[in-house]
């Protein structure tokens, strides 16, 4: 997902310290890949060292070329062997501290109460979990790599100067400007990328919206305006990708160009100290390696650099969603719910509640639901009925009131407990990519999808399930979900009743069940909900007089309060508003088709 | 966007395969020919003059130091510094070359994709979910221009590299080099089992990555539900399964690439000490020289780098084969209905006339419709009522020539629709659907989507046609309010009404509705009711009704069941047939009505 990343900030105004409390944890591993790397080091370094010996001493002395040969062969499997175990530890310590942080903001954001999820946008917190972990994977890979690169530098550099002071100086002057080149490469090449990226995604959007309203598009034979948009998108892709290309071309030949300007002076400075008797042509042959040795290390210093800025900013975005604190949590001596006796009495008393500050839903809610009674919660649009049913699932605390449950507050309860006593089924039935068996046993923690299949199977029964499911290519072992086999409405809904049959609560609550299933299907739907309403506390959301007409009684919210109480006839006779508010939820439909 | 980025057969192909695939892109890329002569100029610039470097270090050294004559080495170390900034002005230019060759020719696909992607008819759009099409105009071409973009400039200095290298070590000495080359098996073996097996690890990484994201994305969707059924531990442990398999996964790739790049190098110091031993024993014999030597040993090195970039970038192209085929496959799908030469106009007659039409969606074996006959005079008021699957959503999608029937024929006006321009049945005949699908963009943008030449006089016009410009101009920004996202920043209603406007803009001869079957809100109601009923004023309309009130306002209806028109006329008619289908429906409906109905739209 492409989002825009913020500017770079200088490196004083970078917050470090999430970066360094991450890169202790990992100390270990990331001292093992340092001392590999300096291990490697060492190698690169005597490489050189030894082909300089071999035509100094071999080829143009007289000793053995085989045991220069022969050391230069060694010390090639001594860095061949320790870059490949620099890499492996590298790679391993960069992945670990990205998979362990994706697990703890994935098991971070999941316990988060239903009110920050309100406002979240899946997609910023998608991306927490991806890009921005891959920014500080991309820095922590670095960093054994760097500290060893900052090692070999001194190395050689120490070596060069030792070898011949007055030509190292002429070697090592261009050097340092390659890191500053590099560091503001990527300084400069951060922002061009992420227009790209930006641009890039603005296109998604357009083709994502021309293919999703094809239907429109084609009805009003719109093809040349949405080509039209495409083309835009696709130039100014063009466009900015070429200013990118024109960042790389300014600094990338310059950190090519200046080493050789450093290998050009070696040749002319050494070769005149050569002819003078102050050097060997080995020694010369030595420097060239050794200047050529450097210029990767310090390019990619420069680089790390810029990274790790990145990999800051990113985790700090991390750690702004680790820091949330999740506003639903149990008490600290949670009281246990009654399991004897009758079961399932609901209680709602002077209920206030809004979703935003100053924003009223529930202005003083009196409701008292007897145990195994069924009651209706019927009003407008936005009149606080889905509210109610949240509550009492403890998704939000009342601002003001208390919601019980059999005598007892909620929020002396043990979250997990009221959702485990509290059943409920959805307007929209979400189905997890996984069996249909395993979707019915979603609420239930006792109950094993395949050993339980009966159970499972009864559930389905009760719900009105068990003949479709039978009739899918795999039964109760078909895979639904976004990738798997999809379900019609109606037949998405009969799994969520099943799901709840097989949960048992004590109080189940039927958000709207019916109202995304074809009118003509909806009786079937009705009676797997009388089958499951039978001695339970039920609560039950609907527009339909159908549905409403189920319930024992039924209770009119308007305006933020319980306006009447009573059975459906019993307000359709007497109250206005009731028959105000059913008639705007028909939609008096002789038949649905999609 | 997340989810599709599982493995598929697709992502291996066969040489043969995909050898054809290049060429056809190679093909495509015609346009983009002298930007790429100039790419590779200059690449070939840059890296020749890469090369060139040691050959004057030869120089100094034999011709210079050796002899002792300054004037070779001053000679020397000019050539060197020549080189090196002719090397550096090349290198500039080879980036922007390389990117104006490669994006160009991205920008070309993207279009052409696009534009064939358009042409396709619903039936395409019913059998390609939307995000597997998106992912083919993004992912896929995004996974090109890594090839375009590095690919291609290393691919040629890569080769260049290698190519020159080896010519000029062969003319310093054959004998050097050929010795240094005995580790060259050993580099080749090794890249031929890393590209087998890092295509492997790297496709499964990808597998993972979308398996991970999307069970990231289920959990977030289904926060509250995983919530309410206290399950937020065992997704927790579900979660650690899925993320644990992708470092895995990771760590493969590791593995196999570690083991990899320790081997060449090995081999390229190998080379070195090979070369070094070889030199020894040649120098001895006055065969080569020593500055021969130091110039074998700093060419070894250019060599095996290169080797290694053309290693990884073997999975580049790899993926990009397989991403320009998806592609290919799309381009070589040739849309169902489309224009043939010679189609006309049509005319301003809105009769339309079903002739037995029988239709079958594409793969699938059942008709949605069969031998449908219908009349519907210029001005007619229709409505399509029946149950899901009846086949009244199919007709009208035939009647605005969203797919063609496979028997019989729909004309308009007395034309066969498959007679008809395009563009001028999409003028006549306008499609609106149940819900207001809006784009992004400003209120007259949406307006302007049939008809973007349409002037600000002509918005204002069709706005009033149906009675909504108070209700946009009174908006801050006006028509030029940004709409977001679908449409977001406007209600259900306010969509609706653009929608129609939208219609009213084109002022077809033949409107085809698709009713809403939800509620709006009860102020935009009212509204849109009015607007509707202005905008099918005058014209042959064709509504798949949903609603009572809607039924009673045809002037005819058509009861559709099973694929068949089953009953054909007025309300009163209909309702009159004893034991008939509209009969039942109508009756249906009415037990349906809370009683004391005080808002009864019907009549």
């Amino acid at each position: 997902m492409a989002e825009p990343t913020g500017s770079i900030r200088s490196l004083r105004d970078t917050d470090w310290s999430h970066l360094l409390t991450l890169l202790r944890d990992r100390r270990t591993g990331l001292s093992i890949g340092v001392a590999l790397g300096l291990a490697w080091t060492l190698g690169k370094i005597a490489v050189p060292l030894l082909t300089q010996a071999a035509i100094d001493r071999s080829i143009e002395g007289d000793s053995s070329v085989f045991a220069w040969a022969g050391a230069i062969a060694a010390a090639g499997v001594v860095t061949g062997s320790f870059t490949a175990a620099r890499r492996h530890i590298a790679f391993r310590e960069s992945r670990m501290v990205e998979t362990l942080l994706r697990e703890r903001i994935h098991d971070h954001v999941l316990g988060l109460h239903p009110g920050y999820h309100d406002r979240a946008q899946t997609g910023q917190l998608m991306s927490r979990m991806s890009a921005d972990l891959n920014q500080i994977q991309m820095f922590v890979v670095m960093i054994p790599l760097t500290l060893s690169h900052v090692a070999l530098i001194f190395g050689v550099g120490i070596t060069l100067v030792v070898l011949d002071p007055w030509l190292a100086l002429v070697a090592l002057v261009p050097l340092p400007f390659v890191n500053v080149t590099a560091k503001r490469f990527s300084n400069a090449i951060h922002p061009a990328v992420l227009a790209v990226q930006s641009e890039q995604a603005q296109l998604s959007a357009v083709v994502e919206e021309s293919i999703a309203g094809v239907r429109v598009v084609k009805g009003f034979g719109a093809e040349r305006v949405r080509m039209e948009a495409l083309s835009t998108e696709a130039d100014d892709i063009q466009r900015v990708s070429l200013r990118a290309a024109r960042v790389r071309a300014r600094f990338l030949p310059l950190m090519e160009l200046l080493p050789s300007l450093g290998l050009v002076g070696v040749l002319g400075v050494g070769g005149l100290r050569v002819l003078d008797g102050a050097m060997t042509v080995g020694e010369l042959v030595a420097f060239n390696f050794f200047v050529t040795l450097l210029v990767w290390p310090l390019r990619s210093i420069g680089m790390t650099v810029a990274f790790g800025q990145r990999a800051a900013a990113a985790l700090e975005r991390v750690h702004e969603v680790l820091s949330v604190n999740p506003a639903i949590v149990d008490p600290h001596d949670p009281v246990a719910l009654a399991n004897a006796g009758p079961l399932g009495r609901v209680t709602l008393r002077d209920v206030r509640f809004g979703y935003d500050e100053g924003s009223t839903v529930l202005a003083g809610v009196d409701l008292e639901i007897a145990p195994g009674e069924s009651l209706a919660l019927v009003g407008s649009t936005g009149s606080g009925k889905s509210t109610i049913a949240r509550l009492l699932l403890r998704f939000y605390d009342p601002d003001a009131g208390s919601v019980m449950l059999d005598g007892i507050e909620l929020r002396q309860l043990r979250v997990d407990d009221v959702r485990r006593a509290v059943g409920i089924v959805f307007e929209e039935t979400l189905l997890f990519n996984d069996t249909v068996a395993a979707n019915i046993a979603f609420a239930s923690p006792r109950i094993d999808p395949v050993a339980d299949r009966n159970a499972v199977a009864q559930a389905a029964a009760l719900a009105g399930a068990g003949d479709f499911i039978e009739s899918l290519p795999d039964g109760y072992d078909t895979v639904l979900g976004e990738r798997g086999y999809s379900l019609s409405g109606g037949q998405r809904q009969r799994i969520a009743i099943a799901r709840a049959v097989l949960a048992d609560p004590r109080v189940l609550i039927l958000d709207d069940a019916t109202s995304a299933v074809d009118p003509s299907k909806e009786h079937e739907i009705r009676s797997a909900m009388s089958t499951v309403m039978e001695g339970r506390t039920t609560i039950v959301i609907a527009h339909r007089p159908g549905t409403i007409a189920m319930a024992d009684r039924v209770a009119l919210l308007d305006e933020g309060r319980i306006a009447d109480l009573g059975t459906h006839e019993e307000l359709l006779a007497r109250n206005e508003r009731y028959r105000q508010v059913l008639a705007a939820g028909v939609s008096a439909t002789v038949g649905g088709d999609h | 966007m997340w989810g599709g980025a599982g493995v598929d057969p697709d992502d291996r192909l066969d040489r043969s395969e995909a050898a054809q695939v290049l060429r056809r892109a190679a093909g495509m890329a015609r346009g983009q020919r002298r930007a790429a002569a100039a790419a590779v100029g200059f690449v070939a610039m840059a890296t020749a003059t890469a090369l060139l470097g040691p050959l004057f270090v030869r120089h100094g050294i034999d011709s210079g130091i050796r002899v002792g004559d300054r004037s070779a080495l001053m000679l020397a170390v000019v050539g060197y510094g020549g080189v090196a900034a002719v090397g550096f002005v090349g290198s500039r230019r080879q980036y922007i070359y390389v990117n104006r060759a490669g994006e160009g020719f991205l920008r070309e696909l993207r279009l052409r994709l696009f534009a064939h992607i358009q042409r396709q008819s619903l039936g395409f759009f019913d059998r390609n979910k939307t995000g597997v099409l998106v992912s083919r105009m993004t992912a896929d071409i995004e996974s090109m221009s890594e090839l375009v973009q590095w690919g291609l400039l290393q691919f040629v200095s890569a080769g260049i590299l290698i190519s020159v290298a080896l010519v000029v070590l062969m003319v310093l000495s054959w004998q050097l080099t050929l010795v240094a080359l005995a580790v060259l098996p050993i580099v080749v073996l090794a890249s031929i089992r890393f590209q087998r097996s890092s295509n492997d690890a790297y496709l499964e990484v990808r597998e993972r990555v979308g398996q991970n994201l999307s069970t990231i994305q289920e959990h977030l969707a289904g926060v509250r539900v995983i919530q309410a059924s206290a399950r937020t531990d065992e997704q927790r442990r579900r979660f650690k399964v899925s993320n644990r398999g992708l470092f895995d996964a990771h760590l493969r790739t590791v593995r196999v690439s570690t083991w990899y790049f320790g081997v060449v190098e090995l081999a390229g110091v190998l080379a070195t000490a090979l070369a070094v031993l070889a030199g020894g024993y040649l120098v001895d014999r006055q065969s080569v020289s020593v500055g021969t030597v130091v110039a074998v040993v700093l060419l070894l090195a250019s060599l095996f780098e290169p080797v290694q970039q053309l290693s990884q970038l073997y999975n580049t192209l790899q993926s990009a084969t397989a991403s320009l085929r998806k592609m290919f496959d799309i381009l070589d799908t040739e849309p169902e209905v489309d224009e043939h030469h010679g189609s006309v106009d049509l005319g301003r007659s809105g009769e339309v006339v079903v002739d037995s039409v029988n239709f079958a969606y594409p793969g699938t074996e059942s008709a949605a419709l069969s031998d449908a006959s219908l009349r519907i005079a210029s001005g007619e008021r229709i409505a399509l009522v029946g149950p899901t699957g009846a086949g009244k959503s199919t007709l009208a999608k035939l009647i605005a020539r969203l797919y063609d029937p496979d028997a019989g024929s729909i004309a308009i006006g007395g034309t066969d629709l498959r007679d008809a321009r395009l563009a001028s049945l999409r003028r006549r005949v306008v499609v609106v659907p149940q819900e207001g699908f809006l784009f992004n963009g400003t209120i007259a943008d949406n307006l302007r989507l049939a008809r973007p030449e349409a002037s600000d006089e002509e918005l204002a016009a069709a706005l009033d046609r149906i009675g909504v410009r108070r209700h946009f101009s009174d908006l801050p920004d006006g028509l030029d309010t940004e709409v977001r996202e679908r449409g977001s920043r406007l209600s259900a209603g306010e969509r609706q009404l653009v929608s129609l406007a939208r219609a009213a803009l084109v002022d077809p001869t033949v409107l085809v509705l698709d009713e809403a079957t939800s509620n709006l809100d009860p102020g935009t109601e009212a509204e849109v009711e009015m607007a509707l009923e202005r905008l099918m004023e005058g014209r042959t309309v064709v509504v798949v009704a949903h609603r009572l009130s809607t039924v009673r306002r045809a002037d005819r209806v058509v009861v559709c069941d099973g694929g068949r028109l089953v009953e054909v006329g007025t309300h009163a008619e209909l309702v009159a047939i004893p034991g008939g289908r509209y009969a039942a429906l109508s009756a249906a409906w009415e037990a349906s009505r809370p009683v004391a109905h005080p808002f009864s739209t019907g009549g």
